[in-house]
């Protein structure tokens, strides 16, 4: 497990719409492990989502640097490409719908020669039944609830090997209850599937949970507020939760996350009164 | 869409910006404004194709008057009165029979989605009037109106009610319950719920079926005008064609065109004069 | 406002509110007869928050439209301080899942015109006790706003100040806070508790999230799968004032594993039955195998 080292060197960020200039990122220095899995809590508009785009190659930045394994994949001279080795699940879900299960598994891998379509779907198969969707590769994503699009995803992202899986707020119209299993077979995944995890929420508990690292940031301008290690020992169930060490986390964060959303809010209705 | 294009032409843009400061200025402009610039070659194009037509032996463009041509009639129709004569005349009948629509349309549109006996006494007869187009009704407009004037007017009124109608039973079956709920616990009356809830949530609905009604109105006054009228921009356009003036005959369908613009933009203006709430979309 | 509430003991000028054994049918489109509510009864105490809790579909919202007098009872009866409910009144006001506020009308309009339609007072009085209360509420720069110019936790306290003036017994919330964030969702729960806990004006709360749920409850009402009757009743025992430092309290995780288990062995039995909440019924599943 060497690959999928990632480092944010003085990452800025300035949006430009209409000649309005918005500071989004300033100052961003990170480093995260292979095989780390890095949460980022922040309130909305504290450019989360940009950081991740930026990773992903769809956005350039304005100064600073992205590296992924030593090798630069954002600065502000080249122009943004997406690669293959950096994989976006999304809020939305973004299966197509007229294609079964198992072609939205194995495009990837098929299109790019990696894998015959036989080894494609055999692998697929495997990592369908992982997460608990065996008999469901040829169904239709319509055909299939809420909770089990988002495995699907998470399945089709793992299947494309990539150093680092990007995932921002993939659970998050989910209910408590399918949301918190969800998470278990995240990690579970991890497990079998070593990979950077790059995961972004606004749900701090979720944040602790998953994370090895949780990455607190400001409101806008997103600034790195506090980095956590979670030393809560892996594999984690949902009996963490309730632990001493786990509250204790979470009641040391909350109280940084409360400000910061606090000061998202009130710049926001000061910006609205305008 | 937007970025797309600007990740496309990114790296072109990067250079130029170091390069010669004219040429820089001038592809830093394109970068910019690609929309504009590609809109208005392809106009140029357009009207070097349609002016060169004749030469060029364009099959179909080489019928028509060259622009040129057309300028040099605009200026001589400009002049006329028949020509403002024409305007003035298509101008009220537009007026006549759209008003016409809004105010037996809207009152009807809303008395169908509030009170359910008037809806089903009502909407079987629209259906069956409905599907006619309005155009078809101009023999029979000619029989019952005792004055073409009161036919062609009644033609334009046909074309915008139905869309005044539909829009205004759609817009006010579809108010969220939640609204007539809300006023209904903060103590409202009938009357209440009519003038504060039902009116202004129908209100976007019926702006739609004005802007859209509008549109008709005119596709509706020329056909009248070229079969049941003997004044008008649509008269005036026939004769044209009749007479042969094919410079004329473009000068009246881009009079028509320009009228039927300026109307819509009047109508867009007066709809977010009537929804304040509604922003600029 | 401000002057009566301060002068009020807590909760002495709001309602109670006993539904007992309350039934709501309905028909669906196929004509067969639906039960949405079967002799449910449940007591929402005079000055605590009542927050109600269920699986979704399980008829919470019914419930809602019951108490608010929208719809009536096939059985059983609505009574808000021993008179039983006719139809909809501003003794119980009802705030929405989304903004109910009315998109044509500016946040003051809004707020006044509770008291317009009832013509209590003229309309200057009206507009000036309004403008009063929309600053309370921050939103002071705002009053000549539309809705649609207001972000989502604004609109949220527009629409509690439009119920508000009306100086209701009973305050409705049916999940008021979905669709916003949850960071700024958390800050409208802060807010809702100070304020209740400044007027203890009676409410009635609908959430699907346990997390809102225990954050704002007295008295948490679990919802059996539909058609709806009351599971549990859990007493919230988490001490007032509530300051989100509770939320990683060992008590606050207790309650919560206790809601959640009576929660989803609900919607896991809803599963058996009707084949609805796949995901819910697998999780459930899944966690008691892994137990």
């Amino acid at each position: 497990m060497s690959r999928g080292a990632l480092s944010f060197r003085a990452v800025r960020k300035v949006y430009d719409p209409e000649g309005k200039a918005v500071l989004a990122l300033d100052g961003v220095d990170l480093d995260i492990a292979p095989g780390e899995f890095c949460a980022i809590v922040g309130p909305s508009g504290c450019g989360k989502t940009t950081l991740l785009n930026a990773v992903a190659g769809f956005e350039t930045l304005t100064a600073g640097a992205i590296q992924l394994d030593g090798r630069t994949i954002a600065t502000p001279d080249a122009s943004a490409a997406p690669g293959e080795d950096r994989i976006v699940v999304f809020q939305n879900g973004a299966l197509f719908p007229w294609r079964s299960v198992m072609w939205n598994i194995t495009c990837g891998p098929v299109m790019q020669g990696r894998m015959s379509e036989r080894e494609a779907r055999e692998h697929g198969l495997k990592l369908l039944a992982r997460v608990g969707l065996k008999g469901c590769e040829d169904k239709y994503p319509n055909d299939l609830s809420g909770g089990q699009k988002r495995r699907v995803e998470i399945v089709r992202a793992l299947i494309n090997d990539p150093a680092v899986l990007l995932l921002d707020e993939p659970f998050r119209a989910l209910d408590a209850l399918t949301k918190s299993v969800m998470q278990e077979y995240l990690l579970e995944l991890l497990v079998q599937f070593p990979k950077t995890v790059f995961f972004i929420t606004h749900d701090l508990e979720e944040a602790l949970f998953l994370g090895d690292k949780v990455v607190v940031f400001t409101s806008r301008p997103g600034r790195i507020k506090e980095v956590v290690s979670v030393d809560i020992p892996k594999p984690r169930s949902h009996e963490v939760l309730t632990s001493p060490r786990f509250l204790e986390l979470k009641a040391a964060l909350s109280a940084v996350v409360h400000t910061e959303a606090m000061r998202a809010f009130e710049a926001g209705e000061k910006e609205m009164a305008r | 869409m937007k970025s797309l294009a600007t990740a496309a032409s990114a790296p072109s843009a990067t250079p130029a910006e170091r390069g010669v400061p004219l040429s820089a200025g001038i592809r830093k402009y394109v970068h910019r404004h690609f929309d504009l610039v590609v809109g208005a070659a392809t106009l140029i194009a357009f009207f070097l194709a349609w002016q060169f037509a004749r030469p060029l032996g364009i099959p179909g463009l080489s019928a028509v008057e060259p622009p040129t041509k057309v300028v040099a009639a605009s200026w001589d129709l400009l002049s006329s009165a028949t020509f403002w004569t024409a305007c003035y005349k298509s101008v009220l009948r537009i007026l006549a029979g759209f008003a016409l629509a809004q105010i037996i349309g809207v009152p009807i549109g809303l008395m169908m989605a509030t009170n359910r006996m008037a809806f089903h006494t009502i909407f079987p007869v629209t259906e069956i009037l409905r599907p006619i187009p309005p155009v078809a009704w101009i023999p029979v407009a000619i029989i019952f109106w005792p004055t073409r004037e009161m036919s062609t007017v009644f033609i334009v009124f046909l074309g915008a009610f139905w869309i005044v109608l539909l829009n205004t039973i759609g817009g006010a079956s579809t108010i969220d319950e939640s609204y007539r709920r809300a006023a209904l616990s903060l103590g409202s009356n009938r009357w209440h719920l009519f003038r504060y809830i039902v009116l202004p949530a129908t209100m976007p609905s019926i702006v739609t079926g004005m802007v859209v009604g509008m549109g008709i109105s005119w596709e509706m006054v020329v056909a009248a005008e070229m079969i049941a009228s003997d004044t008008g921009l649509g008269y005036l356009l026939w004769q044209s064609f009749e007479i042969n003036a094919g410079a004329q005959v473009i000068v009246c369908m881009l009079a028509i065109g320009i009228a039927g613009f300026v109307s819509s933009a009047l109508i867009g203006r007066v709809g977010r004069l009537l929804t304040p709430w509604q922003g600029r979309r | 406002m401000d002057a009566r509430t301060n002068a009020r003991s807590p909760g002495a000028g709001s309602g109670e509110i006993v539904v007992s054994h309350a039934s709501v049918g309905m028909f669906d489109r196929g004509g067969k007869s639906l039960q949405l509510v079967e002799d449910c009864s449940f007591l929402a105490e005079r000055g605590l928050f009542t927050v109600l809790v269920g699986p979704s579909g399980c008829g919470k919202t019914t419930l809602m439209n019951l108490i608010a007098g929208y719809i009536g009872a096939d059985a059983g009866t609505v009574r808000l301080d021993g008179v039983d409910v006719k139809g909809p009144g501003w003794d119980r006001l009802m705030v929405f899942q989304e903004t109910a506020l009315f998109p044509w009308m500016t946040t003051l309009e809004n707020v006044a015109y509770g008291p317009m339609v009832r013509g209590i007072k003229t309309m200057p009085e009206i507009r000036a006790e309004a403008g009063a209360l929309l600053e309370r509420f921050g939103l002071g720069e705002f009053k000549n706003r539309y809705p649609r110019e207001l972000s989502g936790g604004m609109q949220r306290r527009g629409e509690l100040a439009r119920a508000l003036i009306n100086d209701p017994l009973v305050l409705l919330m049916d999940e008021p806070f979905r669709g916003l964030d949850a960071m700024t969702r958390q800050l409208m729960q802060e807010y809702l508790t100070r304020l209740f806990e400044e007027t203890r004006t009676t409410t009635i709360f609908v959430t699907s999230e346990i997390d809102e749920a225990i954050f704002l409850a007295d008295r948490l009402v679990v919802l059996s799968r539909a058609p709806a009757r009351v599971a549990a009743v859990i007493e919230v025992d988490l001490p007032r004032p509530r300051r989100f430092e509770q939320l990683s309290s060992p008590r606050y995780a207790e309650l919560k594993e206790q809601a959640l288990n009576l929660l989803y062995a609900e919607a896991a039995a809803a599963f058996e039955e009707t084949g609805a909440g796949a995901d819910i019924k697998e999780a459930f599943e899944r966690r008691h195998v892994a137990d």
